[in-house]
């Protein structure tokens, strides 16, 4: 897109000279001219008296996009497994191809992997397209962002959908940039806009306090990542689905990246400040023995035990530990306060979790009244009891 | 060993809130400051330099004010900054914004490395580094928390994942992305934020000419993606006190926490990520 | 050219340290009563005790605009971390940096604003506090130098300073002019050091006498011209009492910060303190002299900046942000209830350290007394 200036009308008058913002313009011999630096922004059009000045921009078109079709789930796997958000966005992958009436593809990548195909159709997949290569075995992204690259432009999907995971997010970026299409990060809701047909992709922002929807009208596929846990699997045992070979090739070279050493590890140590779950107890966990319970229950969801300033005191738990105005401010997802009256002194520290859960004997503790779901009861009976239907349940 | 560090202006909170009537975000009073995984990428960049020299150059993208961010990296020991500020900047979205902040870089000269933070606190989108990563035509190494060693050719990292971690080399240059876990950023020094402030500071201020771009491809108009529009999340206390025998109660707490929002916090539902 | 605003730059840097270093810490460090040499040693770090100082001589390049924002901020967080940096920046090192010779200069100035060595200003006597004419502690010339005898009190960081700036009186027949500064090292034969004065705030700032007993010293050790002892000071006394008030800015926004976050919080009859107008009243007072307080204080720190004179516009901003800072404190202390008298909560700490604010720079009585005169009485 270039602007240019028609010398026969233009009288000099210097009026686009003053209006660029960029100090591209010149005078020579009375008339502009635009140099090199014009970044074709329109400035010197609308004050040009002459209409001397020109441009070939058009307003911007929603292209035609009708060659697009498909929504395509990528399968994360990892040592052969999958990951289970995987199956999760073929599960929501099948409600948006069933509201645009569009197939609905996987794209598995890895070496020796074939065997998932099956698992993938299993769970909504119409089609898996499926690349094998020993380059590969270990997810690294140039030979990652390479082989989907090479897919999308093939066939041209309409919808693809990644899972947040790390990998998604180390990969969906890097696919987005070569397709040329927009990415929308993170999403926890997506939906087909009925009129329009386009995606609708729903983000929290601002650490979640800010809801946005975002829509992908000018490229395809409309792309997100999608954040584990909230869609769901839908298993469809009987469903037949085909698997797509796709050969690929790539060099050592190319890659760049090579993985010395993968390690597992749990982490260590606590921090109130990063956790999403925390369990916290006060005066009525009645020893450091009680917390041990407590911790269990932490260690199940995966958060971190904390406490009042009582709890503090009688040296069950560590200082930096406690929660409350003269201790640490938290804001959990999920906040469960057991044997917590509920003071002032501590509610100012968690009143801002997102969830709070109360467990106490006294029905009249003023922790039930910042909770959204309270259970008047002996916090020994009923924490082992959530243990014990948490464990139950995650198998 | 040069390093270009891309940091954010942000808003420093996490009680952003909308404005009720036009659901736009209420910036007033609201101070800003370095984005924080950035300040990590800057001190990763800074210690990199304290160990084998070379030059550190931090880049920020965004309105005039965000000069301070700029400012505040040279107080903390970068060698030089680039601002780039424009109007035809303003609303873009990541395509938009790594397809700038590449076309800087490769305008501000050579360099080994580019370090960026994750992620940044108001988006939250973790996109800018890889797709940088890629306008760039370089490999990439994301949520990196320590450098094991460097050398001309190669760096070698150690990068988070979801149950551990991976050491991986990478051919330079290379971009970097960082996690907070990674170190603890110095604070800046006055003498130094002054001399940031002076007119000889070693600040460049680049607009959209300057670094060669059209305006129709920066911003929101060289967006693709588009917010339609913006909400604050339902959040009200449900106050329920649930009753009944020990394991019915219990039972129906966790249901209600596996259909709220908040399932995904909790590892027993949610990330048993593998099957 | 887009440049930062200096003032607003430093005072947000200087804040986020402040909320992240100072305050998660400053109850523990004022209940231990150690000086917090940690801290103490990270503000050096940032070039904050050179910020009067000229760059190209070991400074940071500020004024005193900025010094005061500075102290301001750390005052904020913890009074007595404010009061022994803004020592190490103005009293402790001022004649130093401006009469010293080049060896003084490299050995204890340079140092000093590293926070490697900690210098202190002796200037209040038994018997002689506002009152500079009867400083009795006397430098006598002998052939090779000085001697000095006699005993200094309320010595900031008496106990742990490396080295001190002495006034001392070389003629008592002279009276003011007779009066000139000394530096003096610590292991100069002949010093010695109290025990540290037990006191109500500032908990963790030492304070001291020390005695100085044929303690011999060389002529190069006097700072200044001869005579000009009281002419020197007096230079800076409108930047003691600029920082005094700014210091005294910093407690009042502390204690009007907890006080209203309390406010908000504390339920009472079913509804939040804060929603009852007595309440209110108090908020709204600290809020109103805040900003009166500012007024005052940074008006003369321009002032000093434009080199125009303003002992009265500095006095003036030292008695009345100290008595808000005062006030404000008190009032603190009634919002949290019967938690104000906790030495749990933070605004106990606050009223004990306000009233350290009354004597540095001058009691307000006498403060009151000059500018009854300056306004004509």
């Amino acid at each position: 897109m270039i602007v240019w200036v028609e010398k026969d009308l233009c009288d000099g008058c210097r009026r686009c000279l003053k209006a660029c913002p960029y100090g591209a313009i010149e005078i020579k011999e009375g008339k502009a001219e635009i140099l090199d630096r014009c970044t074709a922004c329109g400035a010197c059009l609308e004050v040009c008296k002459a209409k001397a000045i020109f441009s070939d921009a058009e307003p911007k078109k929603i292209p035609d996009f009708s060659d697009h079709t498909g929504v395509w789930v990528f399968a994360e796997q990892r040592n052969g497994r999958l990951n289970r958000v995987c199956l999760e966005l073929l599960g929501k992958a099948r409600e948006l191809g069933e509201a645009l009436d569009q197939e609905v593809c996987a794209v598995l990548l890895g070496s020796r992997v074939s065997d998932l195909s099956q698992t993938l159709i299993r769970y909504g997949a119409d089609k898996v397209y499926l690349v094998q290569h020993k380059a590969l075995t270990h997810y690294r992204t140039i030979p990652y962002a390479d082989a989907v690259e090479a897919l999308v432009k093939i066939h041209k999907p309409n919808i693809f959908l990644l899972g947040a995971s790390h990998l998604g997010r180390d990969l969906a970026p890097r696919i987005s940039r070569r397709v040329g299409c927009g990415l929308t990060a993170d999403c926890t809701e997506l939906s087909i806009d009925p009129e329009e047909k386009i995606l609708l992709q729903t983000r929290p922002a601002f650490g979640g306090n800010v809801m946005a929807t975002i829509a992908n009208r000018y490229s395809r596929p409309q792309m997100a990542t999608v954040r584990p846990g909230v869609m769901v699997a839908v298993p469809t045992p009987d469903k037949k689905g085909a698997v797509v070979r796709h050969p690929f090739q790539i060099t050592e070279s190319r890659i760049g990246v090579k993985v010395l050493e993968t390690v597992r590890e749990k982490k260590t140590g606590s921090d109130l400040a990063e956790a999403k779950v925390i369990v916290a107890g006060g005066r009525g966990v009645g020893d450091a023995q009680g917390f041990q319970i407590l911790r269990e229950l932490a260690d199940v969801m995966g958060g971190e035990v904390a406490g009042t300033r009582v709890a503090v005191e009688e040296g069950w738990i560590p200082p930096e530990n406690q929660v409350g105005q003269t201790g640490k401010s938290v804001r959990p997802e999920i906040y469960i306060a057991c044997g917590v009256s509920g003071a002032i002194q501590h509610r100012a520290g968690m009143m801002h979790s997102r969830y709070i859960i109360a467990v106490n004997k006294d029905p009249r503790a003023p922790i039930f009244q910042v909770a959204d779901w309270g259970i008047v009861g002996d916090l020994h009976e009923i924490v082992p009891e959530m243990i014990r239907q948490l464990q139950a349940s995650s198998g | 060993m040069d390093s270009i560090v891309l940091i954010k202006q942000v808003p420093d909170t996490t009680e952003v809130q909308l404005d009720p009537k036009t659901g736009n975000l209420i910036r007033e009073g609201l101070k800003s400051i370095i984005n924080p995984d950035d300040a990590h990428a800057l001190e990763a960049a800074l210690t990199l330099k304290d160990r084998f020299g070379g030059k550190v150059t931090a880049l920020s993208m965004g309105p005039m004010q965000a000069i301070d961010v700029i400012t505040e990296a040279l107080g903390m020991g970068a060698d030089a900054g680039v601002l780039l500020t424009d109007r035809a900047f303003a609303g873009a979205d990541t395509w938009a914004t790594s397809f700038t902040l590449a076309r800087a870089i490769q305008q501000v000269g050579s360099w080994d490395l580019v370090f960026c933070g994750r992620q940044a606190i108001d988006g939250d989108t973790a996109q800018i580094g890889p797709q940088v990563a890629d306008w760039l035509g370089i490999p990439q190494a994301a949520y990196v928390f320590a450098i094991e060693s460097v050398n001309p050719k190669h760096i070698t990292v150690k990068r988070r994942l979801e149950d551990g971690y991976e050491r991986l080399q990478c051919r330079l240059p290379a971009l970097i992305t960082v996690i907070g876990e990674m170190n603890t950023p110095r604070f800046p020094r006055v003498d130094r934020l002054l001399a940031g402030c002076r007119e000889k500071a070693p600040i460049r201020v680049f607009n959209a000419a300057d670094i060669g771009v059209k305006t129709r491809e920066v911003g929101l108009e060289g967006s693709l993606t588009h917010v339609i529009k913006t909400f604050a999340p339902k959040f009200k206390r449900e106050g329920k006190i649930l009753e009944g025998g020990k394991e019915s109660v219990v039972r129906e707490l966790i249901q209600r926490l596996k259909a709220s929002e908040g399932a995904t916090a909790c590892r027993a539902f949610a990330s048993a990520c593998e099957l | 050219m887009i440049r930062s605003n200096p003032e607003h730059l430093i005072r947000d840097s200087m804040a986020r340290f402040v909320d992240k270093e100072v305050i998660p810490q400053a109850q523990q460090i004022d209940a231990s009563g150690e000086f917090p040499m940690e801290l103490f040693r990270k503000v050096g770090e940032m070039g904050v005790f050179g910020i009067r100082y000229p760059r190209n001589k070991g400074g940071s390049g500020g004024n005193t605009t900025l010094y005061c924002i500075i102290h301001e901020e750390l005052a904020r967080g913890l009074m007595s971390l404010a009061a022994v940096s803004a020592m190490q920046c103005l009293m402790g090192t001022n004649f130093l940096f401006h009469f010293g010779t080049q060896e003084m200069h490299e050995n204890f100035f340079l140092p000093a604003m590293k926070g490697e060595k900690i210098p202190c200003f002796c200037l209040t006597e038994p018997e002689a506090g506002s009152d500079l004419g009867a400083v009795t502690t006397l430098a006598q010339r002998t052939k090779d130098g000085f001697v000095i005898n006699g005993m200094k009190t309320w010595v900031t960081n008496g106990p742990i300073a490396d080295f001190y700036t002495v006034l001392c009186q070389t003629d008592p027949a002279k009276k003011l002019r007779g009066l000139n500064f000394f530096f003096v090292p610590r292991e100069t034969p002949g010093v010695s050091v109290s025990q540290p004065f037990e006191t109500l705030g500032t908990r963790t700032t030492r304070m001291s006498e020390v005695a100085f007993t044929n303690v011999h010293i060389p002529f190069e050790f006097m700072l200044g011209r001869e005579g000009e002892g009281v002419s020197n000071l007096m230079s800076i006394l409108s930047e003691i009492r600029a920082m005094t008030a700014a210091l005294a800015i910093g407690l009042l926004r502390a204690s009007m910060a907890d006080a209203i976050q309390y406010a908000k919080e504390r339920m009472a009859f079913g509804r939040p303190i804060g929603r009852y107008q007595l309440i209110q009243a108090k908020i709204a007072n600290m809020a109103t002299e805040l900003e009166a307080a500012r007024l005052l204080t940074y008006r003369a720190t321009k002032m000093i900046d434009d080199k125009t004179p303003c002992l009265k516009e500095a006095t003036m901003a030292k008695y009345f942000a100290t008595e808000a800072a005062c006030k404000a404190a008190d009032e603190a202390t009634r919002i949290f209830g019967a938690y104000g008298y906790s030495m749990e909560y933070t605004v106990q700490r606050y009223y004990r350290d306000s009233r350290f604010l009354l004597y540095g720079g001058g009691t307000h009585e006498v403060l009151q007394t000059n500018i009854a005169r300056w306004a004509g009485l």
